[in-house]
């Protein structure tokens, strides 16, 4: 019976990158940290963005202009004190099971195997729903197979945080927020994981936000890049990529789109990086 | 949990090596150990014999293992043997360990839970610390009698102390990436207590378990030199109120290996549930 529970991970082709209704709706959010100072750190300022439900959309930003903050609100980690964040239509108000988050670093616990730690969601709000055919099946597009009961330590950076996005997919959420998932990873890991998240996210058919530094990463990946600001984070720009898919590193520099995409998003950031 | 050992064997012709280098070093350091023993023992042999030193102050390796020979080849049930007051000293010294390292973990726990516990139970926590703690034990032996009680209680105090302070330490030394986690899965508080504060804490908690064992069989035999009818520190007094040295030398040989055999017990314990804490930082 739970065994039967539907997968969703079978949508052959991947959505279209127009979406005609938004999933994740934000209107002019605004945030605001204290410090333990006394300080106040003005982290976003009037964010509105809407995303569409399939949708793979990339944040680029310079380093702390609130991308992470973005992030943690999608995931009701924080609050926001203006402006309102929606899920589907309804305000954000804590973490939903509709979303499943991706941390820097994998953040698996060393104490669990691998297929522990992405039963982990499962084990918990008194579910304990048998899962293991869904487990199986995350750890074989994960290609993971024969990793389920190995500890994290044994395995690489890439294979590590791919079990983490596992277990960020074990709930079935209908929206995947990954906060630079692979920026500790060295530059041919990522590209790899690059490749193998768009392959994950074209049978799941998730919707994703997904933070990152790399502009090369954002293009590869994204329907659509936000460029954000230096702090207090806006939206500069928002730039669809008309790239076809499956996109492959070996064929996506030689698209005419690639290189024009490449120099805007930098010139945008570099504006940025002069201005603060 | 046959696959993990599937796993295991799989991986095994590529661990084999160094833990085959890693067994020869412990043979050569179990040799060395072993060298330092009858030297140590020779030495003594010599210096009592040259020294001409009375058997009521340093007695001779010979006379010291005779006394322990007599204790250990009886049979189990003699009063003379070691085995009755070692069974009662280790029985008093286990329970007050479980007693007292269950509720320093239960106390470190709602510490490091509520600031508002902490601000209350951390004064007490940190005046009884600077307390010699044996120096109460006279006032446990009036209330608990000169049974069992009255070791179980000292016992459990001493091993109380160092279980809380490092579930205390270990629970608040939780990484906030956790947290996150366990947030963004609407977590219940016990949820995350249990599923990642507690495991994370568990290399701290070991090292309290650690001190805890041996401060418990410290606690027992204090107890048992204040008043007690059995037990390891009954045989010392009675064998100290003769001048029999050697038995006293014979009873702390025992004493040691009691020691180091509940030591062991913590650790092995320790290796196989913390089995990832150092090489799992990610």
């Amino acid at each position: 019976m739970a065994d039967s529970m539907p997968l969703v991970l079978d949508h052959g082709e991947p959505m279209s990158p127009a979406p005609t209704q938004s999933l994740i709706t934000l209107r002019g959010v605004a945030k605001t940290y204290r410090t333990a100072f006394g300080g106040e750190v003005h982290a976003l300022a009037g964010v509105d963005l809407a995303i569409g439900e399939g949708e793979f959309v990339c944040v680029v930003g310079p380093s702390g202009c609130g991308k992470s903050t973005l992030l943690r609100l999608l995931a009701g980690l924080d609050d926001c004190e203006e402006g309102t964040l929606s899920l589907d239509g309804t305000t954000v108000t804590g973490p939903s099971s509709d979303v499943g988050v991706v941390f820097q670093a994998a953040n698996l616990l060393p104490w669990l195997t691998v297929r522990e730690n992405i039963r982990l969601p499962l084990r918990v709000g008194g579910r304990h729903r048998p899962a293991e055919a869904r487990i199986d099946d995350l750890l074989g597009i994960a290609g993971l197979r024969d990793f389920g009961e190995r500890y994290p330590y044994e395995l690489s950076g890439g294979m590590q945080q791919r079990a983490g996005i596992c277990r960020a997919l074990v709930r079935d959420p209908r929206i995947l927020l990954m906060d630079e998932p692979f920026g500790a990873l060295d530059a041919l890991t990522r590209e790899r994981m690059n490749s193998e998240l768009q392959r994950i996210w074209q049978v799941s058919g998730k919707t994703v936000l997904l933070i990152t530094h790399s502009i090369s990463e954002a293009i590869f990946l994204a329907d659509r890049v936000v460029v954000m600001s230096a702090r207090p984070g806006r939206i500069l720009r928002e730039l669809a990529v008309p790239i076809p898919r499956p996109r492959s590193f070996d064929t996506i520099v030689s698209s005419p789109a690639y290189p024009a995409l490449a120099r805007e998003i930098r010139a945008l950031l570099n504006a940025e990086g002069d201005a603060t | 949990m046959s696959g993990a050992q599937g796993q295991a064997l799989a991986g095994a012709p590529a661990r084999a090596r160094p833990a085959a280098r890693a067994a020869r070093g412990e043979g050569a350091h179990m040799l060395v150990a072993a060298l330092g023993l009858v030297v140590l023992i020779g030495a003594w042999e010599a210096a009592v014999h040259l020294l001409h030193l009375p058997g009521y102050i340093l007695p001779a390796p010979g006379a010291v293992l005779r006394a322990l020979w007599s204790g250990i080849a009886v049979s189990p049930a003699s009063p003379i043997g070691y085995y009755l007051p070692l069974w009662s000293t280790f029985r008093n010294a286990a329970l007050g360990f479980l007693v007292g390292s269950g509720v320093g973990l239960l106390l470190g726990s709602v510490m490091a839970e509520s600031r508002t516990v902490e601000r209350l139970l951390m004064p007490y926590a940190f005046a009884l610390q600077c307390l010699p703690k044996v120096a109460i034990a006279p006032l446990v032996v009036i209330w608990f009698g000169f049974g069992d009680g009255s070791k179980i209680a000292i016992a459990a105090l001493l091993a109380l102390f160092p279980v809380m302070i490092n579930s205390f330490t270990g629970l608040r030394a939780i990484e906030p990436e956790r947290i996150d986690l366990m947030r963004s899965l609407s977590a219940t508080r016990f949820e995350t207590y249990r599923l990642v504060k507690l495991p994370n804490a568990a290399p701290y908690i070991f090292a309290g378990l650690d001190m805890a064992v041996v401060y418990a069989l410290l606690g027992t035999i204090v107890a048992e030199f204040l008043g007690a009818q059995q037990g390891m520190g009954v045989v010392i007094t009675q064998a100290q109120s003769v001048t029999d040295v050697a038995g006293v030398f014979a009873a702390l040989i025992i004493l040691g290996a009691l020691g180091m055999a509940l030591h062991g017990v913590v650790r092995a314990l320790e290796r196989r549930v913390v089995h990832w804490a150092d090489r799992g930082k990610r």
